[in-house]
């Protein structure tokens, strides 16, 4: 009798633990109105940071690097067939002003397109001599090191210079091209 | 010219971790490249294809208000929305989407963008903003995101309790996908749900009897069957429960619950020997799991009913002893999160390396609660809340690194303007002693004079000092009284000297015309020269206005945003502390749910055992 009665609340137990559903339904519901709340909140605030983070950026760039004096450079990379790129070093006026290891996602990314700023500099007006250097693995798998040297004329504004390493397919080599944008 | 992938595939990247390998392969292939025409936007590209979100979308944000990214306006805004999207800040990404989007001509980006947003909102617990999504798909979506989508909608009719939408909608599925398994399911447990348990049996039972080709699907079947089991054990039917419970996979996550289940069917058909077989199995498993818990109780209940009553009493005993220790566990547990450890812990873990929609935290940090979180983890609402709060650390890092920036800006401009202010007298005392003014007039006079020589074709005018000295000198000779006498010496001497004379006169004569164009040449190079200086003179004196003015506008700049960092600092030092609270009442609320639960579990195992030593005491005195 009294076992029957210890079933009788073990399956309620089950059956409670089981299907307290509408109870549980109802906690959820509360949590999940708390959390959209909340993340609303979060919301508003990453957007805050975002904008605070652009004002930031924008400050520190025109501070350190006026628009009168500016010069930009910018490493891509188009196919990528015969060169997997390791590093850059660059040199302006005989004195090397950046050195930098790329990561494999970095040079992931150059590969789909993207466009890294390597450096930028304050240059008087006027005219100066690039030479960048670009080391990493060539054709056959070789170490690879070559160099572009490229005279820049200073104006009055800023200046951007591209440093695109592009595939030569008759050469099966690697090309450096060195450009300003418009 | 750079060539990225086009906007379409660049869209799809920034959702395309939502969809399995071989969608996601599909998303990769198509779409015409994009031609990189601005630098800066070629710059946000190598951000976002390492799925650096924050850095990227700053450089967006400056390169759109610094017009820099022209020739690409409609790319970027699209660009923004997925990079938002993925940064987990949903609600601007969709605003940024609803802008544009609505007169997006290529309607297959925009119901797949809305896609991704329902789906991205169904997990965030946004029921209403994805069904709004959904409605918005006008066009077919691809087969598979059809499929993905029609289970997004019936999932969110089931989370609303419209149960007879969410079976109407299911129960035309056609095929033997991998989806159509799924919507079977899902149709299952809503004919459940809604007291349908007969349609349901046929539904589960298909189900639960299919071949698996895959882990998924086998855990699917795994499911079916258990939902099936228990739907018919709370409809009265051990005896049909049990083949169900019986076809789950005895290693798997829902193993323990499906013994339970078929020893629980059994004792229902009151074979208690049967019924041991499964529970005294659970014996050995984690106790942390409610099935293996409520087994400890199972397991004297059945040896009772088969009058082993010293050996129930023994079991119940174990079973107080095990619920206490773990009830310990659980007390040691919560007091640790309490302190806060835990969330410094998961994110001190973590190198924040990266943020937003896509992480997960891949390893538990060691300690006592991690063997609790492993259930905690895989629900959406603590992953999304820790997500927020990893975020928000983020975020605090992130102005803290920039505080210290512009304390450094601040002095820098500072000592700018010290510089300056030391350089400027020694600047203007040496404009105020450049005559410029002075040099024009003198150049203008030169000019004029230039005029009058080549007017008069003044030749001696031009001439060089040697020269000059040299028609001085003849001019002398030529005055010397002795010339005058009248004899032949003196002739010979008057004829050599006017030989000299016109030799000198046809030279001079001859290279006046050169002489003169080169005057005239540096004249205009020292004008030109002097109009540069003049220039340049206007620009020093317009630097010099400007400048204060620029220290000025600077300064602003950066005090100003000295107590806007301090202020959203704090904004999000209180978001952290709500947003740990919420997670820790999650975790707290689902450890104190074990705790009751086993605490009603030992008032239970205590009244059975006081009923088995009843039984006992009852037994002996019969005896006696």
């Amino acid at each position: 009798m009294i076992i029957r009665k210890v079933l009788s609340c073990l399956m309620a137990l089950m059956l409670v633990i089981s299907a307290s559903t509408s109870a549980q339904e109802a906690a959820e519901a509360e949590s999940r109105d708390q959390f959209r709340s909340l993340d609303r909140d979060v919301q508003d605030l990453k957007k805050e940071v975002l904008d605070l983070n652009r004002d930031l950026f924008l400050l520190e760039e025109e501070l350190l690097f006026p628009a009168n004096s500016q010069v930009a450079f910018f490493i891509s990379m188009d196919v990528g067939e015969y060169f997997k790129l390791d590093s850059v070093s660059l040199q302006i006026d005989g004195k090397e002003v950046a050195n930098y290891l790329y990561t494999d996602r970095e040079v992931d990314a150059l590969l789909q397109g993207g466009v890294h700023r390597v450096h930028m500099a304050n240059l008087k007006t006027g005219d100066h001599e690039l030479i960048a250097i670009f080391t990493g693995e060539g054709p056959h798998a070789r170490d690879y090191r070559r160099g572009a040297t490229l005279s820049i004329e200073k104006g009055i504004g800023a200046k951007y210079m591209e440093l695109e390493i592009t595939d030569r397919i008759k050469k099966q080599q690697p090309e450096f091209v060195v450009r300003e944008w418009e | 010219m750079r060539i990225a992938r086009s906007i379409a595939v660049t869209l799809s990247l920034c959702c395309v971790f939502l969809l399995p390998p071989a969608q996601s392969q599909a998303a990769d292939d198509d779409g015409e490249p994009t031609i990189v025409k601005d630098p800066h936007y070629g710059e946000v590209l190598f951000y976002f294809y390492q799925e650096d979100y924050f850095p990227a979308i700053v450089r967006l944000l400056a390169s759109q208000s610094q017009s820099n990214l022209d020739n690409h306006v409609d790319d970027s805004e699209l660009l923004l929305g997925g990079m938002y999207l993925s940064y987990g800040h949903h609600l601007e990404a969709a605003r940024i989407f609803e802008r544009l989007l609505a007169n997006n001509v290529n309607p297959e980006i925009r119901d797949r963008t809305w896609f991704f947003l329902a789906k991205i909102w169904m997990q965030r617990g946004y029921l209403e903003q994805s069904q709004q999504a959904l409605d918005r798909i006008e066009g077919e979506l691809p087969r598979n995101l059809q499929r993905e989508a029609l289970m997004l909608q019936a999932q969110i009719m089931i989370d609303a309790g419209d149960y007879p939408a969410a079976i109407a909608l299911l129960q035309n599925w056609q095929g033997e996908t991998e989806w159509a398994r799924y919507a079977k399911f899902n149709l299952g447990v809503a004919l459940v749900r809604n007291g349908q348990v007969d349609a349901a049996e046929e539904i589960l039972a298909d189900l639960g009897e299919m071949n698996p080709f895959n882990d998924e699907l086998g855990s699917l079947r795994d499911k079916a069957n258990l939902a099936l089991g228990y739907a018919l054990l709370q409809d009265g039917r051990p005896l049909a429960a049990k083949p169900a419970l019986q076809r789950v996979r005895l290693e798997g996550p829902f193993s323990n619950k499906a013994l339970l289940g078929v020893g629980w069917a059994d004792a229902e058909l009151e074979s208690y020997q049967r019924a041991l077989v499964p529970w005294m199995e659970l014996r050995s498993r984690d106790l942390l799991d409610s099935a293996v818990q409520e087994s400890m109780l199972a397991i004297p209940y059945a040896l009772a009913k088969l009058d082993s009553i010293s050996q129930a009493a023994d079991h119940y005993l174990n079973a107080i002893e095990a619920y206490y220790e773990e009830s310990n566990r659980l007390d040691r547990t919560i007091a640790h999160i309490d302190s806060g450890d835990m969330f410094r812990e998961f994110v001190s873990a973590d190198p924040l390396g990266s943020t937003g929609w896509y992480w997960r935290l891949e390893e538990l940090p060691d300690g006592p609660e991690a063997r609790y979180l492993f259930h905690l983890l895989s629900t959406h609402e603590f992953q999304e809340g820790l997500k927020n709060y990893r975020d928000l650390k983020y975020m605090h890092r992130n102005l803290d690194e920039w505080q210290q920036s512009v304390d450094v800006y601040a002095n820098m401009l500072e000592t700018r303007e010290q510089a300056y202010a030391e350089r400027l007298p020694r600047v203007e005392e040496t404009l105020a002693r450049a005559d410029l003014d002075g040099m024009v007039d003198r150049k203008l006079e030169f000019d004029s004079l230039l005029n009058d020589i080549e007017s008069s074709n003044d030749w001696l005018a031009l001439a060089t000092p040697a020269e000059f000295e040299m028609w001085g000198e003849i001019a002398g000779l030529e005055a010397t009284p002795a010339l005058s006498a009248d004899i032949p010496e003196a002739a010979e001497a008057r004829d050599k000297i006017a030989l000299l004379r016109g030799v000198l006169q046809w030279d001079l004569e001859k290279q006046f015309r050169d002489r003169l164009w080169r005057i005239r040449r540096n004249l205009r190079q020292t004008g030109e020269a002097l109009a540069q200086t003049q220039r340049a003179r206007r620009q020093i004196d317009e630097s010099m206005r400007q400048q204060p003015l620029e220290f000025a506008a600077f300064s602003e700049r950066v005090y100003s945003l000295e107590p806007r960092i301090e202020g959203m600092k704090i904004r999000i030092e209180d978001q952290i502390v709500e947003q740990r609270a919420y997670l820790r009442n999650i975790a707290v609320g689902e450890l104190q749910a074990q705790k009751d639960r086993l605490d009603i579990y030992t008032v239970q195992a205590r009244f059975a055992l006081a009923a088995v030593y009843d039984i006992a005491a009852t037994v002996g005195e019969v005896s006696e």
